[in-house]
C-alpha cells in the first residue's frame, strides 16, 4: 500500500478532511482514486514527493472537487424544495400515469397476444381446409383462401399492438427517468466552497 | 492586458475545452485516471493539472456522461476505468459541433479583421 508512506497517508487524510461536505461513499471513492493515482505514478518510477507536488496541495484538490461539483450540480438536485418537488412530481406522474398505463398495457397486450394466436389459428385452419385435412365434423363458413388471407392480417394487427405496447412502455420509462434523474451519490447537500 | 488576466483567460478557455478532450480521449477505449492525466499532459497548451482533471472526471461521472468499472492492473491495485455512456457519446457529438462552429467563427472574424 502506498499509504505506508507517511507523506501519502498525511496527504490523503488532508484530502479526506477537505471533502467533509461530500457524502461518505463519494468521499471514499475520491480518496481511493487519488490513492490509485499516487500508486500508479510512483510505480512508474517517480519519487513520492514529486508526485504529491504535481497533485498540488490537498486543500486545493479538495477545493477543485468542491468547485466542480458545486458549480455544475444538476439543477434538480439543488437543496431545499427540490427534493419535495421531485417527490410530488413523481407521485403525480404515477397517479396520472398508472391507470391509463394499466389499461393500455392490458388492452394492447390482450389484443396483441390474442390476435396473433387467432390469426395463426385461422391461417392454419385455412391451409388445412384447402388441403382437405379437416375432419368431417368441422365445417368452415368461409372459403379457405379467405382464411389464409385474413389469418396473417390478424397476426399483423396483433404484432402492431405489441409494437405499440413496447413503444408506450419506453415512453413512460423515459418520462419517469426525466423526473428521477441523477439521484445517486452525487449530491452535495449544503456544500459550501471552502 | 496584464499577464494574470491572460492566464485567467487561458485557464477558462482550457476548462471548457478540457471536457471535450476527455470525451474524445475516451471515444473508443476506456481508460483510467492516471493514463488520462498523462495523455492530457502530453498535449502541451492543454496540459491541465491533476487537480483539474480528477474533479472534472468526477463531475462527468455524476452527470452520467461517463461511467466506471474496475479492472485488475498487471501490478498494483485494481484500476478504475472510465468509459463513455450513451449520454456521453451524444454530448461528445454536440460539443464537437459547437467546437467546429466556434473555430469557424474565430477564423471568419480573423479574416474580417485582416481584410478591413
Amino acid at each position: 500500500m502506498t499509504d505506508a508512506h507517511p507523506l501519502v497517508a498525511r496527504y490523503l487524510a488532508r484530502l479526506d478532511a477537505g471533502l467533509q461536505a461530500l457524502p461518505a461513499p463519494d468521499r471514499a471513492e475520491v480518496v481511493g482514486e487519488i490513492r490509485n493515482h499516487i500508486a500508479e505514478a510512483t510505480s512508474s518510477g517517480q519519487p513520492v514527493d514529486k508526485v504529491l507536488a504535481s497533485l498540488g496541495s490537498a486543500e486545493d484538490l479538495a477545493r477543485g472537487y468542491a468547485v466542480e461539483l458545486l458549480l455544475n450540480r444538476p439543477p434538480a438536485v439543488s437543496p431545499g424544495m427540490s427534493r419535495v418537488r421531485r417527490f410530488l412530481a413523481l407521485t403525480g406522474l404515477i397517479a396520472i400515469g398508472s391507470i391509463p398505463t394499466f389499461v393500455v398495457i392490458v388492452v394492447l397486450g390482450a389484443i396483441g397476444v390474442s390476435f396473433i394466436a387467432a390469426g395463426l389459428a385461422v391461417f392454419v385452419a385455412g391451409i388445412a381446409a384447402s388441403a382437405e385435412w379437416l375432419p368431417g365434423y368441422v365445417t368452415m363458413d368461409v372459403e379457405p383462401w379467405v382464411a389464409i388471407l385474413i389469418g396473417p392480417i390478424m397476426g399483423m394487427l396483433g404484432g402492431a399492438a405489441l409494437v405499440g405496447l413496447v413503444a408506450y412502455v419506453r415512453f413512460m420509462a423515459r418520462l419517469v427517468r426525466r423526473v428521477v434523474p441523477k439521484f445517486r451519490g452525487s449530491e452535495v447537500p449544503g456544500f459550501t466552497a471552502p | 492586458m496584464t499577464l494574470p488576466a491572460i492566464a485567467d483567460w487561458t485557464s477558462q478557455l482550457r476548462r471548457g475545452v478540457l471536457e471535450l478532450c476527455i470525451l474524445q480521449l475516451l471515444r473508443r477505449d476506456p481508460s483510467y485516471g492516471y493514463e488520462i492525466v498523462t495523455r492530457l499532459e502530453a498535449l502541451g497548451p492543454l496540459a491541465a493539472g491533476e487537480n483539474t482533471v480528477y474533479p472534472l472526471l468526477r463531475r462527468l461521472k455524476t452527470e452520467r456522461l461517463l461511467d466506471t468499472f474496475m479492472q485488475e492492473s498487471p501490478a498494483g491495485p485494481p484500476r478504475q476505468y472510465y468509459r463513455l455512456t450513451a449520454d456521453g457519446k451524444r454530448r461528445l457529438t454536440t460539443l464537437e459541433k459547437e467546437w467546429d462552429a466556434m473555430v469557424n467563427a474565430v477564423a471568419r472574424a480573423t479574416r474580417i479583421g485582416v481584410e478591413s
